[in-house]
């Protein structure tokens, strides 16, 4: 059933004269494997997936499945089924008739269409709802039946655009549960787009990180959280702590001190990223940096600081650090901070990535 | 007041508010129709004593001009349902042609139907436009307009009404129907699958309104039959029209018994529909 995913350069220009909405896109979605497209809105994720259906034409690049070029193929002859945002469960017909619409469209017996959308439904768990309506569901119980519809299909490869993010927390989490079952028994190939790190985490065998259309990042969720390349994968990864710096001799100078980096990194200014759950507050006499809280937000039995640490003769930094369950400090305590070597990650400045990205754009378009 | 007594008050007020529309239609519609219906049953004759008579319903070829009033109307129907189908599919796929196309033919919708029936007869009579275009001698132009087959009539009910459906069901369809026929496709439904098991059904209450509605409109308008069809026999608003202009007073209870039956069959198509509707709507 599942098929391997190859786009290659893929590229799409809606508007002549428009930035691409997508640019030289390439990336592999091996069988069986699930593969998120991660990005804020307008990154151009859900280009990838249409691009990939057959629903738009990419201005430029390929998209192979099975080794085979898909360029010219209609969207019903790929093999590919989606799920989007709203369910789209064909209003006019029973639950049992939408997960039965691949398989009558395409000609099977009656009763087999029945029976197939039965089982479908339960691999779903929604066994004995095929009767009701569709507009008679809610929205949970929709997204599933829009889920059983895409797997009766029998597509080679499964396109998820953000099928889960109009869901609240718990059905999200729900769904989540469900899919990684579906995952185990079915081995689909998916390619999933989604705006929520925690989603393609939970989902997601290796992300690839799109940022205004272009790939910033791929890797397993993991690495991009601990390695990520630039100021833009950090932020979108929720990273909060951007100390700018020098790097000279494999080591970060800057309002904290001299830190040493666990990976050479080029020398030159750079910018220390660190992830709030790896900081530590710690006694003055263990820190590798000493800071005053100028913050403190709740989330849930545990509290986000934001520690201030003034340099000398720099600009003070901000380090964000997460405390434990139940932990608490207040604002305008002196305290030290930890901050293993194996957490510290230098990405370029913000001003130098878009002047390299600008100057390679510029470059292409001549 | 009590919480009780609130949506009593509510409903009555929502009551009083609806009444001035509704007061003068059931008035104008409902005096009307009475009016006629003693006129038709001769129990308010113009002259002569009031008596109970179903002469006036037996005096007129009532049955021929109902089936050719039927028959009009439901062909002209049709045309305008299939063609106006088309152009509302033809918008929402909103290519650049199609879209030319549409607003083209939006334009006839301003037209009046006694322009259209002008035109339509300029066009196909058979020393009109198309012949002379064409470079057919009038002898061997079939008769279509006031012919045995009313293709003329048909033909200008169909092209104004068409216009007006894909109005409608374009409406209709323009918000949702691209995100369906996209998963449709994706779930492996080709071109006519597409068609039949999406498109279609979408469309279908928005199809069947504006079809009920061209079938009553087209069953009780006059100018375009009289004007383009041939002199007997007469569809039922013609014939009610000429009997009310008779300078035979005798004629007027006929004429009402005329207009009685084309309200009624009117009334009958509405009911059908809404049922019908009612349960295309009740699937959605």
């Amino acid at each position: 059933m599942s098929g391997s995913l190859q786009l290659t350069g893929l590229t799409r220009v809606h508007t002549a004269g428009a930035p691409p909405a997508l640019d030289d896109l390439t990336l592999a979605v091996p069988a069986g494997s699930c593969v998120a497209v991660l990005g804020p809105s307008g990154s151009g994720k859900s280009t990838v997936l249409r691009l990939t259906a057959g629903l738009d034409a990419p201005t430029r690049g390929t998209v192979h499945l099975d080794g085979r070029d898909l360029a010219g193929v209609v969207p019903e002859r790929r093999g590919m089924a989606m799920v989007f945002q709203r369910p789209l469960l064909f209003p006019h017909l029973s639950v049992r008739d939408n997960v039965g619409f691949a398989d009558r469209v395409r000609g099977l017996p009656r009763r087999e269409v029945r029976e197939r959308a039965e089982h479908h439904l339960e691999l779903v768990q929604l066994g004995g709802f095929g009767n009701r309506p569709a507009r008679a569901l809610s929205g949970g119980q929709a997204q599933r039946v829009a889920l059983a519809r895409a797997l009766a299909a029998e597509p080679r490869v499964l396109l998820l655009d953000e099928p889960f993010s109009a869901l609240d927390t718990g059905l999200r989490q729900e769904m989540h549960e469900l899919l990684a079952d579906l995952r185990l028994r079915l081995a689909p190939t998916v390619l999933l787009v989604t705006h929520d790190p925690a989603e393609a985490d939970a989902l997601a065998d290796t992300v690839a990180v799109l940022d205004a259309g272009r790939l910033q990042q791929l890797g397993p969720m993991r690495e991009l959280y601990a390695r990520p390349r630039s100021l833009a994968v950090s932020r979108l990864l929720g990273g909060r702590t951007e100390v700018p710096g020098t790097v000279t001799g494999g080591r970060h100078r800057s309002a904290l001190g001299d830190l040493e980096l666990p990976a050479p990194a080029p020398e030159g200014p750079g910018v220390l990223v660190v992830r709030p759950e790896a900081v530590t507050l710690v006694a003055a006499a263990d820190a590798d940096a000493r800071g005053t809280v100028v913050q403190v937000r709740r989330r849930g039995l545990r509290a986000l600081v934001t520690v201030e640490v003034a340099g000398r003769g720099t600009e003070p930094a901000a380090v964000a650090a997460e405390l434990p369950p139940g932990a608490e400090v207040p604002v305008g305590a002196e305290v030290g901070l930890r901050i293993p070597v194996t957490a510290r990650c230098v990405v370029p400045p913000a001003g130098l990535s878009e002047a390299r990205d600008g100057a390679s754009a510029h470059d292409r378009q001549r | 007041m009590t919480a009780a007594g609130r949506p009593g008050v509510g409903a009555r007020r929502a009551t009083l508010l609806v009444l001035p529309a509704v007061v003068p239609v059931v008035v104008v519609v409902g005096a009307a129709l009475t009016s006629a219906a003693l006129l038709s049953l001769g129990l308010t004759p113009l002259v002569g004593r009031p008596e109970l008579s179903l002469d006036a319903w037996r005096a007129t070829e009532l049955g021929t001009s109902i089936r050719l009033s039927l028959a009009i109307a439901a062909g002209a129907t049709a045309v305008a349902t299939v063609v106006g189908l088309f152009l509302a599919l033809a918008v929402t796929a909103g290519a650049r042609r199609s879209r030319l196309l549409a607003t083209l033919s939006s334009l006839t919708i301003p037209v009046p139907h006694l322009v259209g029936a002008a035109a339509m007869g300029l066009l196909l009579a058979d020393a009109g436009f198309l012949p002379r275009l064409l470079g057919i001698a009038p002898a061997d132009w079939p008769a279509l307009v006031g012919g045995r087959w009313w293709i003329a009539v048909g033909a200008e009910y169909a092209w104004k009404e068409s216009a007006f459906i894909a109005l409608v069901v374009a409406g209709a369809l323009s918000s949702r129907v691209a995100s369906y026929t996209e998963t449709a496709a994706l779930l492996g439904a080709g071109r006519w699958a597409r068609f039949r098991h999406v498109t279609l059904p979408l469309a279908a209450p928005a199809l069947g309104a504006s079809a009920a509605v061209s079938f009553v409109y087209t069953l009780g308008s006059y100018e375009v039959a009289a004007l383009l069809g041939r002199p007997s026999p007469e569809p039922l608003p013609v014939l009610a029209v000429r009997l009310f202009t008779s300078i035979d007073l005798a004629a007027r209870p006929q004429a009402a018994a005329v207009a009685v039956t084309t309200s009624a069959l009117g009334l009958v198509a509405v009911l059908v529909s809404l049922r019908s509707l009612r349960r295309l709507a009740a699937e959605q």
